[in-house]
């Protein structure tokens, strides 16, 4: 398996060339900042909240709230799509509820960049973020990467092709969660680099050997299990299985610079001007924050030196694909292509 | 139905009317009022409905001991129910209940309609009597409980629990209806609701859970995506599908227990 490592790979695949600022970020770095060198946070803050994480999020923001007293923070919950959507026809009908934007994946931050609703972040808030992360409209928060889960006992590394495209034309046993929206967003992902041909051969072929799960954690359990040699999942989900059962019968692979390997990121962007929204932000990018939801969450930190997650492995050999993760918000034709092919 | 002593649904009652009740605002079968809210000003109207409700059930089962099958328009049963204020205050107040009420109609409905003996029916109209009855007693004793502040207000939007523990509370409440509306014969319904419980809720916590017990969310796991469907799915009865239901409900509590642990054993954010 041909593998370079993950920070090369994200300045190699940076999005730089792409992005008005990026001229003069390439090797933004530093030190993150600790929450002791920001402001307090004072005054009425709406922020639209995308569901994950089952608590971890609300955990930082709580602390956020403990620590500034005098922020008035008023949250809306839902999903991440809806909530995009709901900010969309809240502008066209000429208002504007929500200060901020907290989304769980990048697709619906494009929904809401697309339409010209996003403020422009200022400069020393892209340049805490890794090369391939800096964007002008949201900053993105936490990542995560896809990956091979593969049962150990049933396969070696070895077998495992280091190309997401020639598991379509193996034999190895693949568990996928078709309904599940990581793996969508990781098909339009393939869709963009590869095309709508060869995705729509990959899918049909994948899918003679595929069995499916409700969802991700369901896939690494079913590999766990022997039930399937191989799945697609996020990272999260094996390293959680580990920690539980630490001789889980489970290791992950990582196919080289393709849809395979997405990094997608939860993201956040300020609706309205002012220091307020922006300086909110500079506290999910801490230091704190960051550390904390890579412990907890086994997120990945996408701020400049903060350490990974425990029990990653190998992640610095793993080469992410050049995309503007934007541009997974193009999600309807990939619904079409799967539901036209069966596997929806 | 799955036998279970006076004192554990006493206690098993208390537990429910004393919790955060009822977080959703998309009800079948007629609008919900903010009369909920204010239960005790309504409890002599309550209590006449569930005395108009036995007398219109026991007319139909006397109508057919008296004319036979295909004599007797059956979906009366449902419209009886249906028009009752009281219908709203147990599904608002005490799912499990409602769902014997839903199971109790239905009971009755079916038996005249494959033409069962009457014996059968008037079996069928006792328990659905009984449920009238024990829904009644769950209302006053919420009423009781709302007057003294101990019951949170019937949610007129949408909320989302926000913490593990939380997200738990919910999934209970959530497949608690799940056997309501497989009582009601809305099977697609319930399948629906099974699966947007796992996809909402529960994949949100799974991870965290998973850190503590594998093994108990691969049985959840499976419980989601294979027994709960498939016993509806097959019809299975609502007896059967209370019982998945049940089961699931004791391993929720113990992931509550393990959540609430994690999170108190949790490192602070700053």
């Amino acid at each position: 398996m041909q593998r370079r490592t993950l920070l090369r790979g994200l300045a190699a695949a940076g999005l730089l060339g792409a992005l008005p600022l990026s001229s003069t970020l390439s090797f933004a770095a530093g030190n993150p900042r600790s929450v002791k060198q920001l402001p307090k946070l004072e005054g009425d803050l709406t922020l639209y909240l995308g569901r994950g994480e089952g608590g971890l999020y609300e955990n930082v923001l709580d602390a956020i709230k403990d620590r500034n007293p005098g922020l008035n923070l008023q949250i809306r919950r839902g999903g991440t799509a809806a909530l995009a959507n709901t900010i969309v026809a809240e502008a066209k009908a000429g208002v504007r509820r929500a200060d901020l934007f907290w989304a769980v994946d990048t697709g619906s931050v494009g929904m809401v960049t697309d339409q010209g609703l996003a403020k422009t972040l200022p400069e020393d808030i892209i340049t805490q973020l890794k090369p391939g992360f800096q964007y002008p409209r949201f900053s993105p928060v936490t990542g995560r990467i896809r990956t091979l889960p593969y049962n150990t006992e049933r396969v070696s590394p070895a077998q495992i092709p280091d190309s997401i495209m020639a598991l379509a034309d193996s034999d190895l046993a693949i568990g996928w969660a078709p309904a599940y929206a990581s793996f969508q967003s990781f098909v339009t992902a393939m869709r963009i680099l590869e095309g709508e041909k060869a995705t729509r051969d990959w899918l049909r072929g994948v899918e003679r050997n595929a069995k499916k799960y409700a969802g991700e954690l369901g896939v690494v359990m079913g590999v766990e299990r022997g039930e399937v040699d191989i799945g697609f999942a996020n990272h999260y989900y094996t390293l959680r299985l580990k920690a539980g059962k630490p001789d889980a019968n489970v290791d992950l692979a990582f196919t080289n610079n393709d849809a395979g390997c997405l990094v997608n990121a939860s993201g956040i962007m300020a609706l309205e001007d002012g220091d307020l929204p922006v300086n909110f932000i500079r506290y999910l990018l801490t230091e704190e924050v960051q550390s904390y939801l890579a412990s907890e969450a086994y997120e990945i930190p996408l701020v400049n030196n903060v350490a990974m997650p425990q029990g990653l492995p190998n992640l610095d050999t793993v080469t992410p694909p050049d995309l503007d993760l934007r541009k997974l918000a193009d999600l309807r034709p990939t619904l079409n292509m799967m539901r036209d092919i069966g596997v929806l | 139905m799955a036998t279970v002593s006076k004192h554990a649904r006493i206690v098993a009652l208390l537990a429910a009317l004393s919790a955060p009740l009822f977080s959703h605002v998309a009800l079948a079968n007629g609008e919900i009022t903010d009369q909920v809210n204010h239960l005790s000003d309504h409890i002599d109207e309550y209590n006449e409905e569930v005395h108009w409700l036995q007398e219109k059930f026991g007319g139909v089962v006397d109508a057919y001991e008296e004319k036979g099958k295909g004599k007797v328009d059956t979906h009366q049963l449902i419209e009886f129910w249906e028009e009752v204020n009281f219908h709203s205050a147990i599904e608002t107040q005490y799912v499990p209940i409602y769902a014997s009420i839903w199971q109790g109609i239905y009971g009755v409905k079916q038996a005249i309609d494959e033409g069962a003996d009457v014996a059968k029916v008037r079996s069928e109209e006792a328990r659905l009597q009984q449920a009238l009855w024990q829904a009644l007693g769950a209302v006053k004793l919420a009423a009781q409980y709302q007057q003294r502040g101990l019951v949170e207000k019937i949610q007129t939007t949408q909320s989302e629990p926000t913490s593990g523990p939380d997200v738990i509370d919910d999934i209970k409440q959530r497949l608690h209806r799940v056997v309501a509306k497989y009582a009601e014969q809305l099977h697609e319904v319930a399948t629906t609701l099974v699966h947007e419980t796992y996809m909402q809720r529960f994949e949100g916590i799974e991870g965290a859970l998973i850190e503590q017990d594998a093994a108990l969310v691969e049985s959840l796991e499976k419980d989601f995506n294979v027994t709960l469907p498939q016993a509806i799915d097959k019809d299975a009865g609502v007896d059967s599908v209370r019982d998945v239901v049940e089961t699931m409900q004791k391993k929720l509590d113990k992931a509550r227990g393990l959540l609430v642990e994690a999170e108190e054993n949790r490192k602070s954010v700053f």
